[in-house]
């Protein structure tokens, strides 16, 4: 996917402007937020343990995988062999989509069914299938949703399309699927199960993504709501995996122990509707199951990160907490980041993955609050690593020139404790001739982006510094 | 037991009588307050803002400026998290000035914090007649704990009650810099937090941190709110308010 995260701020007004994204923004909020704060509690209470020290668990294992990459990812390869599955490496999205494109045409498909994979997104794979004369069919909801809405990126990680409401949707349906206008969510659900199931028949391959790779087992598993997954991995002869590097964990334990974090973070479930474990190919006394198992795992930027100070951010397990308890992206939504990643996951991975230079004002597009990093399951401390990527752009030269000059000019003179004292004083002076005796400055020049939403309150009157003097002065001291 | 307060730059360019009020509690709870004369800020802004260098800088001054005093009590957990949490990684590298870094660092607090925890602070010299809701300001409350400490101080405030609003642990909106280069964004935030403290039906709200205070002042006059006092701690609790 070609990013637009260079216009984040152009594109803020459009999202604030747009009745249908803050009301749907306004539910999602509180639907999330209250559902996480709810399965902690019920965790709390149930199982008489402490979040906190689950969160520890999960940052540990996490750390642990990252430590030996390689080692993992070598025993995954083994393990996933002997059970009959290919394990092949992709550098990029364009290789990415070679890969696919290539397993497709060795099998002589012609339509693909898919379940959600943020890599195919990285990569655009949608596109390049279609354009390769294979037939790529979402059959996430919710993607399958943006997917006949003209390929409409995602805007959430995990309910990729909770921007529409209802009433768009019924819309797209009715000029999609031809048949008469319905207005009830579970009618409307109903008429995209018999649209796609005829999809899941057809199709030669099934492509999803992976929420871990275990590497003792060789297994990739599946956490998802609504059993599409499940079609699209054991219907269809071939199944592809595409799942980034470091999605690889060492142990079923681990998995188990992710698997209490993974639900609780992302929509508040204690346990996800269909959680599948998935381990080679079809055995002759299988029911079910591909005859073919690749998984294509992607670096994409991923290993660039190791041994940096970014690392960290690779521990994510994608549960979409730190964007639902962002006011940022409360307030935003998901477009508005530009690429496949929104939230404070997305302000950091966007200008790793896709360039410093190419996304300048996602670092800088938080408040720094600190909630992201409360929720995070595997406490990645997202508010340093996005004042780590501010640093960076200071250091690579990538700030305006007036910005660094007025911080430096700042900085020195606040090293100077008589010329910032009378700087001080100035500036109360002008704040105070501005407000004109009243207790606020309505429009204020030198900020006007603070005055555009809110008005600036005028200074008491004299500085601290100076009423102080004055103070000790009279008391002779 | 000699204290410094930091009386961070904010407190000084706008609201000077946050900083008496603040020298009023120390003073009255028996502490020796010392002023360093020389303070100016913290640097979090331009920590914040990327520039390492220029927060290095402003960092040692501080540990200068406040070099052998017992404690250093900051009415803001802004700037405290600042010296608490930023002063050791910005001196990481400098092993010398690192330990200096990590002693100021455990003697600094954030003063309601201080007045609870260190103070031990039964009775305090403030009245007020109304009810307030509190506002908790991100970096006090999520780098340094600040939670239930303004408000046992607030419970002891005759004639005071407390009611609390929804969401009161979310953002204001403000964050440093952000709200002058995303001030759309930070303008619709502060709305929702004004919403929530005008919805508490309280007559002031009342909170630890001047960014805050002057985001959520600023969004409630726009929104035509004349009643709603924005009121920081330190006033309330010394009776300045
Ligand atoms: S950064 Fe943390 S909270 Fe955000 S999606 Fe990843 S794991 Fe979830």
């Amino acid at each position: 996917m070609r990013s637009q995260a260079m216009f984040f701020k152009a594109r803020v007004g459009d999202k604030l402007a747009d009745p249908v994204l803050q009301e749907n923004l306004g539910k999602a909020k509180s639907k999330f937020v209250d559902a996480r704060a709810r399965a902690v509690a019920e965790y709390e209470r149930d199982e008489g343990a402490d979040f906190e020290s689950l969160r520890e668990a999960g940052r540990a294992i996490r750390n642990r995988t990252l430590a030996n990459l390689d080692v993992w990812l070598e025993t995954f390869e083994q393990k996933a062999g002997e059970r009959g599955a290919q394990v092949k490496y992709a550098r990029d999205g364009e290789e990415i989509c070679r890969l696919v494109v290539e397993i497709a045409r060795r099998h002589g498909v012609t339509k693909v069914v898919k379940s959600k994979s943020m890599l195919s997104e990285e990569a655009g794979l949608n596109k390049a299938l279609a354009e390769a004369g294979i037939q790529p069919v979402e059959t996430d909801l919710g993607e399958y949703i943006l997917q006949i809405n003209d390929n409409e990126p995602p805007s959430h990680i995990i309910a990729p399309a909770f921007h529409k409401s209802k009433e768009e949707v019924a819309e797209l349906f009715t000029r999609t699927h031809g048949r008469p206008k319905k207005s009830g969510i579970e009618e409307m659900t109903r008429e995209a199960r018999e649209t796609l199931r005829s999809h899941f028949l057809s199709a030669g391959m099934g492509i999803s993504g992976g929420n871990f790779l275990i590497a003792e087992t060789g297994s990739v598993t599946l956490v998802t709501n609504e059993g599409n997954g499940r079609m699209v991995t054991t219907m269809p002869k071939v199944h592809v995996v595409i799942t980034g590097i470091e999605k690889v964990i060492p142990t079923l334990e681990d998995f188990a122990t992710l698997m209490r974090l993974l639900p609780r973070s992302a929509t508040g479930q204690h346990i996800s509707n269909y959680v599948s474990v998935l381990t080679g190919v079809k055995r002759p006394e299988d029911l079910d199951g591909p005859e073919h198992l690749y998984f294509i795992l992607v670096d994409n930027g991923r290993a660039s990160l190791l041994g940096t100070e970014f690392q960290e951010m690779l521990r994510c397990i994608r549960c979409g907490a730190c964007m639902n308890h962002c006011p940022v992206y409360q307030t935003v939504g998901g477009h508005a980041y530009g690429w496949v990643y929104p939230g404070p996951m997305g302000s950091v991975l966007t200008p790793l993955y896709t360039g410093i230079a190419n996304a300048l004002d996602l670092p800088h597009a938080a408040t720094l609050c600190g909630q992201c990093s409360v929720v995070c399951p595997v406490k990645i401390p997202l508010p340093e690593l996005l004042r780590g990527l501010r640093e960076k752009q200071v250091d690579m030269d990538l700030r305006p020139k007036s910005e660094r000059l007025a911080l430096r000019l700042w900085g020195w003179v606040a090293r100077r404790p008589s010329l910032y004292g009378l700087a001080a004083k100035l500036a109360v002076r002008y704040l105070n001739w501005l407000a004109e005796g009243r207790d606020r400055i309505p429009l204020l020049g030198i900020a006007p982006e603070w005055t555009k939403g809110r008005d600036f309150p005028a200074p008491q009157g004299r500085t601290f510094r100076e009423l102080y003097a004055e103070r000790r002065r009279r008391e002779g001291r | 037991m000699r204290v410094g307060l930091f009386v961070t730059c904010l407190v000084d360019l706008m609201r000077p009588r946050i900083g008496f009020a603040a020298l009023k509690l120390l003073e009255g709870a028996g502490c020796e307050v010392v002023v360093p004369e020389g303070q100016t800020c913290c640097g979090q802004p331009a920590y914040n803002a990327g520039d390492a260098a220029t927060a290095r800088g402003l960092a040692l001054k501080v540990l200068d400026d406040f070099e052998g005093l017992d404690w250093v009590v900051a009415p803001s957990g802004s700037c405290g998290g600042q010296i608490v949490k930023a002063y050791p990684e910005l001196l990481k590298d400098d092993p010398a000035n690192h330990a200096r870094a990590l002693q100021l660092a455990a003697r600094t607090r954030e003063l309601t914090d201080f007045l609870v925890n260190v103070l031990k602070l039964e009775a305090v010299p403030g009245r007020f007649d109304g009810t307030v809701t509190y506002h908790d300001s991100c970096s006090g409350l999520r780098e340094l704990g600040v939670k239930a400490q303004p408000r046992q101080l607030l419970a002891r405030v005759p004639g005071l009650l407390l009611t609390e609003m929804g969401g009161c642990e979310e953002c204001c909106g403000f964050g440093g810099t952000f709200s002058v280069k995303f001030g759309d964004i930070s303008a619709q935030i502060a709305e929702r937090k004004a919403r929530n403290v005008q919805a508490s039906g309280a007559d002031a709200v009342v909170l630890g941190d001047l960014g805050c205070m002057l985001n959520i002042e600023g969004k409630l006059r726009r929104m035509g709110d004349e009643n709603t006092r924005v009121l920081h701690v330190a006033e309330v609790l010394a009776g300045d308010a």
